[in-house]
């Protein structure tokens, strides 16, 4: 069902031939005329166009095991019929199998849940619990449920009191939402701290709960994911306590392996549901890559300007846009850029709204009510709006630098074209590696899903912490299990640290400690820290940091950002946890400089791979910070350095690497320089790639060159160059170590490793593949953060650049075009220059 | 790396450096060679020999009601003294009916009133595990004290052994007999539903909600909650009882009392929680009497006299608060005394009223001259005094409409 082109610039006259072979429907004719007009006069910042035909709806019937109140609302709100989706999962919920629906946004996913949850409150009294990432999903889910108990009650059924439970929820109210709440609305971090640990004021909730809903699963993934698998254990654990077994239906967002994660998640087979029956008007893609400024930097011009056009043009057409910037700041900056266009007059009602996370509710209803209307024609957002908020039909899309994730690419696009309606989303890429990736690789927009969320809920610091937890909650007998570790073990060292005691046959908790406090469900060692602003005298927490990236952001001197507001760090208290900060109006940024040397502990498994190996293990990581460089904002110049006194970080945690042949190294790159070049900048390349494969964030990866021993490390050095530290950070010289044989890391930077590893190494030659590709194809000459990393002027006159030498060492790892890469391709002809 | 011990593992993903180098080949050690390079684990804590118990009992002077359930009995005469409070025979009809209609008689009580005078005072109050709260914390030691028509009979259970919590719920639930009146000292906030969490951890029937109960520290709060520093059951004692703890163990350290008892066997620091609980417990059994002579005359007991007339007001006693306020009014702070003049004008008292804004205003009270103007105005209708006093309002919306509207009446 998808047509898809996608274009070269010599390709673009296919484009047009697309275009003018689909005649323009009526309603549809400023949307096929912005289309047009972006396609003729852009044709070569377009590198991707597609276009979905438009999907009618697949029905069924309303179940006759229905409610009669609930079949009656929905008849009187005019759903007279089910998507086929909608359907199933209805049939599924009852049997009752936990479900996961993953069908794009706008399919009515939310009655998937609604209808077995709230049949089943009605027909039988029994209780639900809604886990949402965020409180504000959890707030819109509590009034949509409303007013359908209002339509219920109208269909002369009893009401369904739905309540919301958060941070927010005043102390008397708490208890009304614990014994009344029909369906309690919640976050996990809730569930984790203040209802486990609490369940026998919950024991009437428990004791009739039937369903969990979990919604927006694809987030839950990475550290948070592991964590709150484990919270789904400790509540599995405390509904047998109350003799029930509830069934979790899930949604999520398209991603490769939602049934997996959701089984990884609630411990169960899933069944997934991913086929949509709902309808779809037609939708057309545009993937628009700014031109290239300076081709030897290999820069491009903003996507905020290019954005601000593609709005521009959106709105004198009369369509109504939606714009997803990546930052609070953007969002500001691109806010204003347009109000200076459209509401320049103050007596007219705002054309343009902006909306953001740290608005107050009243506020955020407000604007989202407004959203609903149309009044407005023009919505600026963060990934506040990606989640399932109702903001009523908008026409055109327009995404200012790619999300990060396909999922949330494709979340965002879908907040436009609800219904039949034809939409339009541009996708606008910024000058980082990811982005220029994709625009290079529009397939995977458009393919099935590349991205495979991973989650690992036996990593030891997250199991201890909540085997912790749940030994709080109820007592452990023997033989009972907990993860995938000896739970024995576990409780004997949760005993000799004083916490637990044995006794006949149960395991008790006797400390005098709340242990849920102590865990937070977003980071994996404990000991956040703290920013406390002194301005003016007065100490206020402003923030919190947790552990592992402290040293790299807290440091004396560092400028700290709150919401584009910078802050100096006075002082570090490293015992206590605090960073004492105040406000600062310093025109620069600070960067600290990292030194990391990693050390191979074990290897699990390993192989051979083009004229080289990979193999993955645990490893133990040093990380140092012996300084930082202040940076001007705007002009990027380096303008002073500082000190930083931190004792060295030291982790464990498992990492894939990279290793090549002695012998075939010496031949590609005879120069060690060269070579320390190339593995930085191989290593560069592949970090990008590996975080849009494992779905994870940029720095929930790190990247490493070393000789594997922990002997020396290479960095890149302040001329731009990469350079070889010592054990001791002292400067080597290249030539004169005796033994060279350069590693490449790629680690899971979190302590113990959050399972990010090992699917690396499964996909390790893709990886390559993937990543030679993207050194490459660049547009740049000598190498440029689109690819290896920014590079200097100076290093375009070296006889092998950053680039060409990255190339020759991914080339020498990849398995596929190994055996020719040194007798063929035009397109490597620089490798073989230089061999 | 399945091959490491836990506390292994644990210690080398937080980031505690391998002792020895473990190359990617070399043999992994032994269990044993790994316990000992383990620099995270905590010295080993031993849990106590099972003969721990009769020591327990001996030294305690308790029975042994059940495997793992102590109790210790001791009755005290109508004649005892706490402190400076006899603590007088049963359940003090007259210290109950002085709570009752001198004031302080918290929701659960009013509706019981007459039917109140024929229950058993049961005071009660609970040592814990510790203050997080949550599922984890247990109450470990549970006293009773059970007034009758010869004096006060005391109750202590004491659970010694984790398995044996059933057993010792039991036994707390015999104690409830429904016909009780409980008494508390803060108890509808911690010890109750900390009770009740065990008791539905252990899957037994919650007795508490049959059972009435008066926290004492509702009454107490209401009439020093604004006088003294804070209202912990030892600034009771010391201001109210005129009791002195001598070699208390601090409520605070009872966890680490039974934690020692259950991990080591140690009996003496228990023996000092029970004391702690048995003056608990007395504390509260003389306070009932206490707090029935500072509501019925709150002057002379130093309370907060404006907190207690409007707790009479809140019951409809408008002219016991006003006798109250009337006759400590030298007392009052700005606040009473309006108080007490609105109470005149509601009655009709003018002339009282005036005088008491008038001498408010003189102090430059801002309320009391509105007051006044108010007066002026619309009861004496000496409108160019009224917009003398309002001119002298502080500056603000009220002062100007105010000055507005008497400029144009007197116009």
């Amino acid at each position: 069902m998808n047509v898809f082109d996608s274009l070269t610039d010599t390709g673009a006259r296919d484009v047009q031939r697309t275009v003018s072979g689909s005649p323009p429907e009526r309603a549809s004719l400023p949307l096929t005329r912005l289309r047009n007009h972006l396609l003729k006069g852009h044709r070569g910042r377009i590198v991707g166009a597609t276009t979905q035909a438009a999907r009618h709806a697949r029905w069924c019937d309303l179940p006759a095991e229905l409610a009669p109140a609930l079949a009656a609302a929905l008849r009187a709100s005019g759903r007279e019929r089910l998507y086929s989706h909608q359907s199933q999962a209805w049939e599924l919920a009852r049997t009752p199998r936990h479900l996961v629906v993953a069908t794009p946004t706008a399919s009515g996913k939310t009655l998937c849940y609604n209808l077995p949850v709230l049949d089943a409150v009605l027909s039988r009294g029994h209780k639900a619990l809604y886990l949402f990432p965020t409180k504000a999903l959890a707030q819109d889910q509590a009034a949509e449920l409303m007013a359908l108990s209002r339509a219920i009650q109208a269909a002369g059924g009893p009401g369904v009191k739905a309540f919301t439970f958060d941070g927010d929820t005043p102390g008397d109210a708490r208890k009304a939402v614990r014994t009344r709440g029909d369906i309690v609305l919640s976050n996990p971090d809730m569930l984790h701290q203040a209802i486990l640990p609490h369940h026998t004021k919950w024991a009437q909730f428990f004791e009739g709960l039937a369903y969990v809903v979990v919604d927006e699963l694809h987030t839950y993934r990475g550290v948070f994911g592991s964590h709150v698998a484990n919270v789904f254990r400790r509540l599995r654990r405390v509904c047998r306590f109350y003799g029930v077994q509830p069934t979790f239906l899930f949604t999520s967002a398209t991603i490769a392996n939602p049934a997996e994660l959701a089984e990884r998640l609630c411990g169960e087979p899933v069944v997934a549901l991913t086929e949509s029956g709902a309808p779809q008007g037609e939708r057309h893609l545009l993937l628009w890559n700014p031109p290239v400024i300076n081709p030897d930097l290999g820069i491009r011009a903003s996507a905020r300007s290019q954005t601000t056009r593609i709005a521009r043009a959106a709105t004198t057409l009369g369509l109504k846009s939606i714009i997803f910037a990546r930052s609070r700041l953007m969002v500001e900056v691109i806010t204003k850029y347009l109000k200076d266009v459209f509401d320049r007059d103050p007596r007219k009602p705002a054309r343009v709204l902006a909306y953001r996370g740290g608005y107050l509710p009243s506020e955020r209803r407000r604007a989202e009510q407004t959203m609903r209307d149309g009044a407005v024609d023009l919505v600026v957002s963060t990934s506040a709006l990606e989640l399932g908020v109702d903001i009523g039909a908008l026409d055109v899309a327009i995404l200012n630098g790619y999300p990060g994730t396909i999922a949330a690419t494709w979340q965002r696009l879908g907040r436009a074209g609800r219904r039949l309606k034809p939409s339009l989303g541009v996708m606008v890429a910024t000058s980082d590696a990811l982005d220029q990736y994709m625009m290079r690789h529009p397939e995977f927009f458009f393919g099935a899903s590349p991205e495979q969320a991973r989650i690992h809920p036996d990593q030891l610091l997250i199991l201890m912490e909540h085997v912790r937890c749940a030994a709080f909650e109820l007592p452990f007998h023997d033989g009972e299990s907990f993860g995938a570790e000896d739970l024995g073990e576990m409780l004997g060292y949760l005993r000799d640290e004083g916490v637990l005691q044995h006794q006949g046959g149960r395991w008790f908790w006797i400390a005098d400690s709340y242990p849920a406090n102590a865990v937070s469900l977003r980071s994996v060692a404990e000991g956040n820290f703290v920013v406390i602003e002194t301005t003016e005298g007065a100490q206020r927490v402003i923030a919190e940091v947790d552990y592992s990236s402290a040293p790299g952001t807290l440091y004396e001197g560092a400028i700290y950002m709150i919401q584009s507001q910078p802050y100096q760090v006075e002082r570090l208290d490293w015992i206590g946890r605090k960073a004492f900060v105040t406000r600062t109006r310093a025109d620069y940024y600070t960067d600290a400089i990292d030194y990391t040397r990693l050390k191979i502990l074990a290897r699990f498994e390993g192989r051979a791979l083009g004229q080289g190996a990979t193999a993955q293990g645990e490893v133990h990581l040093v990380r140092r910070y012996p300084g930082y460089k202040k940076i001007r904002y705007y002009s990027h110049d380096n303008v002073g350095y500082g000190h930083i006194d931190l004792p060295d970080q030291e982790m464990h945690t498992t990492a894939v690497w990279w290793q090549i042949a002695p012998q075939a190294l010496d031949r590609a790159l005879p120069d060690r320089q060269q070579a320390i070049d190339g593995f930085l900048g191989a290593a560069y390349a592949l970090h990008h790639i590996a975080a849009l494969r494992a779905m994870a964030e940029i720095q929930d990866l790190g990247r490493s060159v070393g000789d594997a021993q922990g002997t020396w490390f290479a960095v890149v050095g302040n001329a731009g160059r990469g350079q070889l530290r010592g054990p001791d950070h002292q400067p080597l010289e290249p030539s004169a170590e005796p033994r060279f044989e350069p590693t490449l890391f790629l680690y899971d930077n979190y302590p113990g490793g959050v399972g990010l590893s090992a699917p690396l190494f499964d996909d390790a030659a893709l990886l390559v593949r993937d990543a030679l590709d993207l050194v490459t194809h660049c547009g740049c000459r000598s190498g440029c953060p689109a690819c290896v990393g920014p590079v200097l002027q100076s290093d375009e006159t070296l006889a092998v650049t950053p680039r060409a030498a990255a190339q020759r060492v991914l080339a020498l790892l990849d398995a596929v075009t190994q055996p020719r890469a040194w007798e063929s391709a035009a397109d490597r002809s620089d490798v073989l220059s230089a061999g | 790396m399945s091959q490491l011990s836990l506390k292994d593992r644990l210690g080398r993903l937080r980031g505690s450096p391998p002792a020895g180098a473990t190359a990617p080949t070399a043999p992994a050690p032994s269990l044993a060679a790994r316990l000992q390079r383990l620099t995270l684990g905590r010295a080993r804590v031993e849990t106590h020999s099972r003969s721990g118990g009769a020591a327990l009992v001996e030294a305690l002077g308790a029975v042994e009601v059940a495997p793992g359930v102590l109790r210790l009995e001791r009755q005290f005469g109508a004649r005892e003294r706490h402190g400076q409070v006899a603590l007088g025979p049963d359940g003090c009809a007259s210290a109950l009916a002085a709570l009752d209609h001198g004031g302080p008689a918290p929701r659960v009580l009013e509706p019981l009133s007459g039917a109140s005078l024929g229950r058993e005072l049961l005071c009660l109050d609970t040592e814990t595990s510790g203050l997080a709260g949550g599922t984890g914390t247990w109450a470990f030691v549970c006293g009773f004290l059970r007034g009758h028509a010869k004096g006060w009979t005391l109750r202590q259970y004491l659970l010694t052994r984790l398995d044996a919590e059933p057993a010792y719920l039991d036994a707390i639930a015999a104690e409830l007999q429904p016909r009780a009146l409980l008494i508390s000292y803060n108890g509808r906030a911690f010890d109750i539903p900390l009770l009740t969490t065990r008791f539905r951890l252990a899957g037994l029937r919650d007795p508490f909600p049959d059972v009435p109960h008066l926290d004492l520290l509702q009454p107490v709060r209401r009439a020093y909650g604004r006088v003294w520093a804070d209202c912990r059951l030892a600034s009771v004692e010391q201001r109210l009882l005129g009791f002195v703890r001598q070699d208390d163990l601090p409520g605070a350290a009872a966890p680490a009392a039974w934690l020692d008892w259950l991990r080591e066997g140690a009996v003496a620091p228990l023996a000092g929680v029970m004391r702690h609980n048995r003056w608990d417990l007395l504390s509260l059994a003389a306070l009932l009497p206490r707090l029935g002579a500072v509501f019925a005359d709150p002057l002379a007991h130093a309370a907060d006299i404006r907190a207690i007339a409007a707790y009479h007001q809140s019951r409809g006693r408008t002219e016991q608060a006003l006798d109250l306020l009337q006759s400590g009014r030298r007392r009052l702070t700005h606040a009473g005394l309006l108080e007490l003049a609105r109470l005149h004008r509601r009655r009709g008292d003018w002339e009282q009223a005036r005088a008491i804004w008038e001498e408010l205003d003189a102090a430059d009270d801002a309320t009391a001259r509105t007051e006044l103007a108010k007066y002026h105005e619309h009861r004496t209708r000496d409108l160019a005094r009224a917009l003398a006093l309002a001119r002298r309002l502080p500056p603000g919306p009220e002062r100007d409409r105010r000055c507005a509207r008497l400029g144009a009446k007197t116009r």
